[in-house]
């Protein structure tokens, strides 16, 4: 006890001020959003919006989460590795890959999602009849996809387009001596790749990546056009049936914004971990 | 005794264009085996360009390397094979200014990575190779340390173990220990002087004159992309023929 510095107890002192004043902080922000809610709550139930009605029927809307976190995680998947191969054709040295991720990021970053869903759901088919005409039946079929598949393989395709950016980028933002000590050893680009700049580069790439996982979960209501039994859907057919716009709408938005709440704590998770790799 | 051996190293007539930019303006050099080469000069006079062309890191414009039994002619219509640039790296160890180290690998990771991918040994015959490198610079307790977790001394002595486990028939220094403090640069001259004294053969780029001056066999002088003078480090250091050496010196001692 003879060593303690007299200062320490200043230190200790600011410590528990500043924590407290971050403490009163957050107490002030979350009072605001309950105050907010509250609010939001009153103007409905001010508009005849029915609380019961709500409770009854968001079991059935709950049922096209599923489909909805389903359609999203195979989407991102496919997306990430459209787009890890769109970013190395955009840096390759090779005109032909250069030409084809451009021409790819161009074309499905230059029109909206929701054409590229008619296109593929209701203009494909078009091609595969042609084909099955032509005396090809295996290939043609191919082009005939159900509703599911064709909003999967649209927003793969929309995403990986906007995420070859993200990824050029992160594959760009490994240091270049990176690079120059993986050829030094000998290695060859696909080594230096996989072994070296990739375990880098996807480190910088997750949040970006987790935002667009977000962003996706919201697109995807686009499919419901095509009759997909997910969330937007349900709830489109019920409000029409019974006409209860706002209450199924309502429903729908919460289930979204959960999903989003969620989606954003496990992307915080999981940039933490990254930001604390190798310490060890 | 060292001039009369078959040369490990031989350039010939190498140059370098950066744009419009000569930087190497025909280059010729001879490293015997067990040679220490230092090459000293201001920056931007080619030194590091010239030892970055040695393992193709850098591509010459024009020129032969040859190194062992190995020789790349590079000229205007002449690209060298991929193959051939894979041999020479096979035959070089580098040492770079910024260390390099991987960071998402642990040092013995970063020291076996080479064994493992590049020459497909298996794991567990490249340990054993690890820690003997690892020893060497007297970093084995740090095997299972990542890079963020060493000071730049350590990082450096680990890279030039990284370079060493590959078995080079030559070690290429890239001013390697111009990133570090004042106080960690003793670390990484000791490892080097080892490795002269043990007979490695060296080309080093490097501003450290008193390394240059206990360790070399021979220094060079480099001025605007061609060699200047060369000989052993007491004639350059002390009687230097060349009014250019002279300022240079003149600054740095």
């Amino acid at each position: 006890m003879a060593e303690v510095d007299p200062d320490l107890n200043t230190g200790l002192q600011l410590l528990a001020d500043q924590r407290r004043a971050r403490l009163i902080r957050t107490t002030k922000i979350g009072t605001v959003w309950i105050i907010l809610i509250v609010l939001l709550i009153m103007v409905l139930l001010l508009t005849n919006v029915e609380p019961a009605y709500m409770a009854d029927h968001y079991g059935i809307v709950l049922q096209g989460l599923m489909t909805t976190i389903e359609i999203s995680l195979i989407s991102i998947v496919i997306a990430s590795f459209l787009a890890l191969f769109g970013a190395l054709g955009r840096l390759s040295q090779n005109s032909i890959a250069q030409g084809i991720s451009g021409f790819y990021v161009s074309i499905l970053r230059g029109t909206p999602l929701l054409i590229q869903i008619y296109i593929i759901y209701l203009g494909l088919p078009q091609i595969g009849v042609a084909i099955i005409k032509l005396g090809y039946p295996t290939i043609g079929n191919l082009f005939i996809l159900d509703a599911v598949p064709s909003g999967i393989l649209a927003l793969s395709l929309n995403y990986g387009a906007y995420m070859t950016e993200i990824f050029r980028a992160g594959l760009q933002a490994v240091g270049h001596g990176q690079r120059e000590a993986a050829e030094a050893l000998g290695m060859t680009r696909w080594q230096t790749l996989r072994r070296i700049i990739l375990p880098q580069a996807i480190r910088i790439i997750i949040p970006d990546i987790g935002n667009q996982f977000i962003a996706m979960q919201k697109d995807s209501a686009l499919v419901s056009i095509m009759g997909v039994w997910e969330i937007t859907y349900l709830a489109n057919r019920f409000a029409r049936h019974d006409i209860k716009f706002m209450e199924m709408f309502l429903v729908a938005a919460a289930m979204y914004w959960f999903l989003t709440i969620v989606s954003s704590w496990l992307q915080n998770w999981l940039e933490r971990r990254m930001a604390h790799a190798y310490e060890r | 005794m060292l001039m009369n051996a078959e040369p490990i190293i031989r350039v010939d007539n190498l140059h370098k264009w950066f744009g419009l930019l000569h930087v190497l303006r025909g280059i010729s050099l001879t490293v015997a085996p067990r040679e220490v080469v230092v090459m000293i000069g201001r920056s931007g006079t080619g030194k590091s360009t010239l030892l970055r062309c040695l393992n193709f890191l850098e591509q010459p414009s024009s020129g032969s390397i040859a190194l062992d039994e190995l020789t790349v002619t590079v000229g205007p219509h002449l690209r060298p094979e991929p193959q051939q640039i894979f041999a020479i790296r096979l035959r070089t160890g580098m040492v770079f200014q910024e260390f390099n180290l991987f960071p998402h690998m642990t040092a013995m990771q970063n020291v076996i990575e080479g064994l493992v991918t590049v020459k497909k040994m298996p794991r567990e015959q490249a340990i054993p190779i690890g820690e003997k490198f690892l020893d060497k610079v007297g970093l084995l307790e740090k095997r299972d340390v990542h890079p963020i977790r060493l000071s730049g001394g350590q990082k450096q002595r680990v890279a030039i173990a990284r370079a060493l486990a590959m078995e080079p028939k030559v070690m290429l220094f890239d001013e390697p220990t111009s990133a570090l403090d004042p106080e960690l640069i003793g670390e990484v001259l000791d490892v080097m002087k080892d490795l002269a004294r043990e007979g490695t053969t060296m080309v080093v780029v490097s501003h450290e004159m008193g390394f240059a001056s206990e360790v070399a066999d021979r220094v060079i002088f480099m001025d605007a992309g061609e060699f200047v003078e060369q000989g052993p480090p007491h004639q350059i250091f002390s009687n230097p023929s060349d009014p250019r050496t002279k300022q240079f010196l003149e600054r740095v001692l």
